[in-house]
């Protein structure tokens, strides 16, 4: 699939654009942006094939030195000079407020061409089969047991077209995701919910993984049912790649993203060159780090995707940052200034994070155990880059006794505590991993962006609640 | 401007149709510190069609969206493949709401003021409460928005709301003997009143204060924990998302009306769902389908009265739609100072995000900042969290008799959950 037609047919319009702002302005960029989702989803009394979130757009941005000004509109075509009158007068700020301006850094602009395109198989399959699909997996999960009392399929593949212009600058990229999950709802004197899913820039691998997931679900959902509340206390926990995910993004991920050195928020900057996890510790990040759900070209700032350590053998080497960030730090950008979509600001933001694979064999670590659990699939998270606390939401757990797994099953599973507490205790790291793209991060409560994360099994000791 | 309606009205086969549209004008200032770093402005507009076809006895829809940079022959190819699509699918038959225009504004003194001078007002106002000595408000971002929201179906639905509302996010920080310890406050509202902004911020100012100081309690322990407007909000919200009409429909719920959500001797819970409520950010006329919105009690004393929710899902129930009502009114109850102070008790300020897992009989989360009353003394407590078994919670739970208003929610001050779990 080519770039998008409609961006191409902009491009000149963005030149024209950036032309005339830099009368105004020593830096302007134009990023336009247009992002495609379709939505398949059945469930046991409903379907719908529609269109899902989507965008169209440009996002002008400004600077002499300092501050920053950006302009969010539809299109920019028509008078270049009447749009641009109108972006000025927009981005206008009261006269008191204009002396608290911050001043000094300039953004710079460095010379480049490219186009990126990575080609999907989307355009290979009729909607009609995938909708098809779905129902088909649906039937399957409902009759696979008498008490599964609802079963959802869903598919969601997505593209996106991103156009990038300044002065010296013109990038286009074009890439597509999808992601698919199933939910089982099983009622067994309680009613449970269980899922799983695949990812994946081709639908043929979700059309040939989703369905041998089936079994495993509705079994997974029979143990749900009868899950117990864990008993809250401190143990030692093996995580699945899920939960590795989380502890990365949440424990250190939000920590090194570097706007918030720029504001003093993050302990983390603190801590450049130290350690702050066990030796055996590895992680990065990076739109180039990995193919998952996260994986891009060049980010919101027209930067090229980067590939950055964040800890190596257990130092913390490097945070992550956006070109405001950088430029105001004096740092290198690393690609990773992203935006929820056109209409918002871009924060310096993760993309495919993870914990990179050790040494140890799965089953040794879960042997290692007295009594302790293997915790599984990512609910939600939270982070605190200034103190340094961290809360991870587990689906469920399974208790390892005697180092051996057991059928008892305890659901929800809260994790929390210190990071560096948590992060030191690592003893053991699997040399298997799996980064898995079907997630989605805010920054504080807000900006949501599409983000991948994952690694090998972890052996830490901390609090489940 | 392409004319969407005249499109779907003119292309075979489609047999109804809805389009909304949400026109967004915004301004928006980002500080480092008291700093000004980033200045925004936007405007957009986000039109989104649904196509309804039915056959076979069957209803099938597809939406899509409209962007300003498609010309009509490009609308006209979307208006047809969600006409496609929409066949694909067979979902049992419902209509569209009826008739009715409306237009109007909700409820908001933004209109007086322009969008940048609104800006540095507020601003100044967050800046104000910045009097304490060791105290700052760091990453502070002020959002002022104004939506003009419509809706137009095939059956003669023509509403228009205005809404204004602004967003202030700020990290009050307390910096002292070379520690610094933050929270994180998001206030929404849609009257510009400088002392209650002032207000609001320097409370968050006086909490973190208390965080710099807090300690971990000894643990583990069992104790009454009080939970504020926030907690509340997603407790109550848990309880009424699993009695919507699309829940029961697909056979997701746990509860049914007459059910009772409690068995023990706590203050009965009264819920109402309302369409709006002064201040809130959350105040809608309408819906997304253009459903009049009023108000509807779901539980009282404890027990199920009645479900809610959209137009389609009602239909396939029976039942007669409420709309998407997105403000939470609770009965204050009979819990005073003196009761609370009966016993040692722990106050939840600031929680990463109360978990609340009614399909597992479970609540709890990380606290960030509380107040340990131990029976004596009332000494700030972080680094712990908590976690209860929801069933027992919900059944000897208690409302204080003050009653408090935020953005979505009026209710009792706080709510006592007994004996949870403190690691």
């Amino acid at each position: 699939m080519p770039f998008s037609a409609y961006l191409e047919s902009k491009r000149e319009d963005c030149k024209e654009l950036v032309a005339e702002l830099s009368k105004s302005f020593r830096y302007v960029s134009v990023l336009g942006s247009e992002v495609h989702n379709t939505v398949f989803r059945v469930d046991r009394r409903s379907s719908t094939v529609t269109d899902g979130r989507g965008e169209c757009g440009f996002v002008v941005k400004m600077q002499n030195s300092g501050a920053v000004y950006e302009y969010s509109l539809d299109d920019i075509s028509g008078d270049k000079a009447a749009i641009a009158k109108k972006i000025i007068d927009s981005i206008e700020v009261e006269p008191e407020l204009r002396e608290r301006m911050i001043s000094g850094a300039e953004i710079t602009d460095e010379p480049l061409k490219q186009d990126f395109v990575r080609e999907s198989d989307f355009d290979s399959y009729s909607e009609e089969y995938l909708l098809s699909f779905c129902k088909e997996l649906k039937d399957k999960l409902l009759a696979a047991d008498e008490k599964v009392v609802n079963a959802t399929v869903s598919l969601m593949p997505y593209t996106t077209d991103k156009l990038f212009v300044t002065k010296n600058r013109e990038l286009t990229q074009h890439y597509g995701w999808c992601n698919a999950s199933m939910m089982v709802f099983y009622s067994d004197g309680k009613m449970a919910r269980a899922r799983d899913g695949e990812n994946s820039h081709l639908i043929a691998d979700i059309i040939k993984t989703l369905p041998t997931l089936t079994d495993s679900l509705v079994d997974k959902a029979r143990h749900l049912a009868k899950a117990k509340p864990i008993e809250p206390g401190v143990y030692d926990v093996i995580t699945d790649s899920s939960i590795t995910g989380l502890i990365a993004h949440e424990a250190f991920g939000h920590g090194v993203e570097m706007d918030q050195f720029v504001k003093d928020r993050a302990l983390a900057k603190y801590y450049v060159g130290k350690y702050v996890a066990s030796p055996i510790t590895n992680m990065r990040d990076g739109a180039a780090a990995t193919l998952s759900a996260a994986s891009y070209f060049f980010d919101d700032d027209g930067v090229i995707a980067h590939d950055t350590q964040i800890i190596k053998d257990g130092i913390l080497v490097a945070g992550l940052s956006d070109l405001v960030s950088a430029t105001e730090l004096g740092t290198e950008p690393t690609g990773n200034g992203r935006r929820d979509n056109y209409r918002r600001k871009a924060y310096s933001r993760m993309t495919n994070t993870f914990f990179e694979p050790g040494k140890d064999k799965l089953e040794d670590m879960i042997a290692s155990v007295k009594h302790g659990y293997m915790i599984f699939e990512t609910s939600n998270g939270m982070e605190d880059p200034k103190n340094w606390q961290i809360q991870c939401i587990a689906q469920y757990g399974i208790e390892i006794v005697d180092g051996k797994l057991t059928e008892n099953y305890v659901t929800p599973v809260v994790m929390s505590g210190s990071v560096p507490d948590l992060l030191k205790s690592i003893s053991m790291v699997s040399d298997c991993a799996k980064v898995i793209g079907s997630g989605s991060c805010g920054k504080g409560y807000k900006e949501w962006v599409r983000v991948a994360d994952g690694g090998p099994n972890l052996k830490v000791r901390v609090k489940l609640g | 401007m392409i004319d969407v309606i005249n499109i779907l009205k003119s292309t075979e086969g489609v047999d109804d149709y809805r389009v909304t549209s949400t026109k967004r004008e915004s301004y928006e200032l980002f500080f480092v510190h008291e700093k000004l770093e980033t200045v925004r402005s936007t405007d957009t507009i986000s039109t989104d069609v649904t196509v309804y076809i039915k056959h076979d006895g069957k209803v099938g829809d597809s939406s899509f969206s409209v962007y300003q940079s498609m010309d009509e022959a490009e609308v006209e190819k979307k208006v047809r493949s969600a006409a496609a699509r929409a066949k694909l699918v067979s979902n049992e038959s419902y209509e569209l709401p009826e008739g009715g225009v409306f237009s109007g504004e909700i409820e908001s003194n933004f209109k007086d003021y322009s969008m940048p001078v609104l800006a540095e007002k507020i601003s100044d106002a967050v800046f104000a409460a910045d009097t304490l000595g060791h105290g700052s408000l760091n990453a502070t971002e002020v959002f002022i928005y104004k939506d003009t929201v419509s809706v137009k179906n095939s059956r003669g639905v023509d509403k228009t709301q205005v809404k204004y509302h602004a967003m202030v996010e700020t990290i009050p920080t307390w910096t002292e003997n070379g520690e610094s310890v933050e929270l994180y406050e998001n206030y929404t509202f849609t009257e510009y009143d400088p002392e209650v902004i002032t207000a609001e911020i320097a409370g968050k100012l006086r909490e973190v204060r208390d965080r710099q100081v807090a300690v971990k309690p000894e643990t583990p322990m069992s104790v009454n924990v009080l939970i504020g407007p926030k907690e509340i909000l997603r407790l109550l919200g848990s309880i009424t998302r699993d009695i919507s009409y699309a829940n029961v429909y697909s056979h997701s719920n746990l509860h049914k009306v007459g059910d009772s959500i409690q068995s023990g001797d706590g203050d009965g819970i009264t819920i109402t769902l309302k369409g709006a409520m002064k201040g809130s950010t959350k105040s809608e006329a309408f819906d997304e389908d253009g459903v009049s919105l009023t108000e509807k009690v779901v539980v009282r004393g404890g027990v199920i009265e009645s479900l809610h929710g959209d137009s389609r899902y009602a239909q396939y129930l029976g039942e007669t739609p409420t709309g998407n009502l997105r403000c939470t009114q609770m009965e204050p109850g009979t819990l005073t100072k003196s009761e609370i102070m009966a016993a040692p008790y722990v106050e939840c300020i600031s929680m990463s995000g109360l978990q609340v897992d009614m399909y597992n009989d479970y609540i709890g989360g990380e606290i960030r900042l509380a107040y340990y009353y131990d029976g004596e003394k009332t000494v700030p407590v972080t680094a712990v969290s908590m976690s209860g078994k929801l069933s027992s919670v919900l059944s000897s739970l208690r409302l204080t008799e003050e009653t408090v208003a935020v953005d979505g929610y009026t209710g009792p001050k706080n709510v006592m959950l007994k004996g949870m779990q403190i690691l």
